[in-house]
């Protein structure tokens, strides 16, 4: 009698400790009521310091979303937002923002962004920067191993490079590198360019 | 116990001064543990089509490179000198600050090496290479004649067993490039008879001679 209530205990315990596993809605619900504050409902945010993730390949911000959590990638916003949520929900997210439609984004300054477009399909042979293109595609809408930048915000992606640069965002050592390379100018061009894709 | 050593030290003194004078010719080429793995390892050109993309940004699609020579076309050499030179570029045997990083081990695994140099071999060679002026190609090709082909061949297609570079269809500017790195002693990985060679090359003579191998046919056997 007396295992049979100690059975019963650990069956209890267990029940309670084991996390319910997360559904793809558990994801679409955290999505909408933390995510959109920042990214937007449709992962097309309004706030150009956030960036878009609609239409990003799901296993890229997947790899993100590690990287935030475990202090690769650091943001006064982001870093936080991810502290309060359960890994496990991470796929679900990329799931959520993966598919969704992109937005255009807004060139501003042509001239800037034809310069943009030199150094994008051409690099710097000068000082060693490699076309972007190589990797992000001619039409910027990237692939599995590299992340989509097509109409992407102009401060967001000029936030990036300044990251890579600075070792804030340590998510990639070929980027690091190319942000080293890339003076202020060239950098403004390529996110102007990059804003119009 | 003194006058009895000092032969000794001197006879090591004269030693070590003499190996760093001349060194012995194969260390241009000596094994070292990870350019030997990559060279055993089995190359997969599918995977290496896909590590390549990090390599296309500068070194374009299909690695064709850039006629004006600031980076070289890959498509078609040998696997073997495509692996040396990655591997020598990673260990400091050849300086290349700008590829470093794209090349280092942060960036590339052995097996990557060893794909990427499968899939590199195996590209095809259109003949759309830059050319030299054109002006004194019968020098270029009384020296080639004489100097190079016994190494990089008649038809400039190179040996892969000797790790001797494949030089047709190349872009001119390139092998000029090259050449006067080679001459002027800053390429470190070289053969010492490709060093002795080129010692007493004109800026001139390089230009022919470096003119005349990017004219040397590409396609056919």
């Amino acid at each position: 009698m007396a295992q049979h209530r100690y059975w019963l205990l650990v069956l209890m315990a267990a029940w309670f400790l084991c996390p319910a596993p997360l559904s793809a809605a558990d994801a679409k619900e955290i999505a909408r009521t933390v995510c959109a504050a920042c990214h937007g409902v449709d992962g097309n945010s309004a706030d150009p310091a956030h960036p878009k993730l609609a239409g990003m390949d799901q296993e890229y911000l997947m790899r993100q979303l590690k990287a935030f959590a475990d202090g690769k990638r650091r943001d006064e916003a982001m870093s936080g937002v991810i502290a309060s949520l359960d890994p496990a929900v991470f796929s679900g997210l990329a799931a959520y923002y993966g598919p969704q439609k992109p937005k255009p984004g807004q060139v501003k300054d042509p001239q800037l962004a034809a310069k943009g477009r030199a150094l994008y399909e051409d690099g710097n042979t000068d000082t060693g920067v490699p076309a972007c293109a190589g990797c992000h595609q001619s039409d910027g809408k990237g692939n599995a191993r590299f992340p989509r930048l097509a109409g992407q915000h102009q401060a967001y992606t000029l936030k990036q490079l300044a990251d890579y640069k600075s070792g804030r965002r340590a998510t990639d050592p070929l980027m690091t590198t190319v942000g080293k390379r890339l003076s202020a100018e060239e950098a403004k061009a390529l996110a102007e360019y990059i804003a119009g894709l | 116990m003194l006058p009895r050593r000092l032969p000794l030290l001197l006879l090591a003194t004269l030693g070590c001064s003499f190996a760093l004078a001349s060194p012995p010719p194969e260390t241009w080429n000596a094994p070292y543990p990870e350019k030997t793995a990559a060279l055993a390892a089995y190359g997969d050109g599918t995977r290496g089509a896909s590590v390549f993309e990090i390599c296309q940004g500068c070194h374009r699609a299909g690695a064709l490179g850039r006629p004006d020579g600031t980076y070289p076309r890959l498509a078609g050499q040998h696997a073997t000198v495509l692996i040396k030179q990655l591997t020598d570029v990673r260990s400091d045997r050849r300086s290349n600050p700008k590829m470093l990083p794209f090349a280092d081990h942060q960036a590339l695994s052995v097996q990557d090496i060893a794909d990427i140099a499968v899939y590199l071999q195996s590209l095809p060679v259109p003949p759309t290479q830059g050319q030299g002026p054109g002006t004194d190609l019968v020098r270029g090709r009384q020296l080639y004649d004489r100097d190079c082909s016994i190494c990089h061949g008649q038809r400039g297609q190179g040996k892969g067993d000797q790790f001797f570079p494949r030089v047709s269809g190349q872009h001119y500017l390139y092998l000029l490039r090259e050449g006067r790195a080679f001459r002027d002693g800053q390429r470190r990985n070289v053969h010492p008879e490709m060093a002795a060679a080129i010692s007493k090359y004109t800026d001139d003579e390089l230009s022919a001679v470096s003119d005349h191998m990017s004219r040397l046919p590409v396609a056919g056997p």
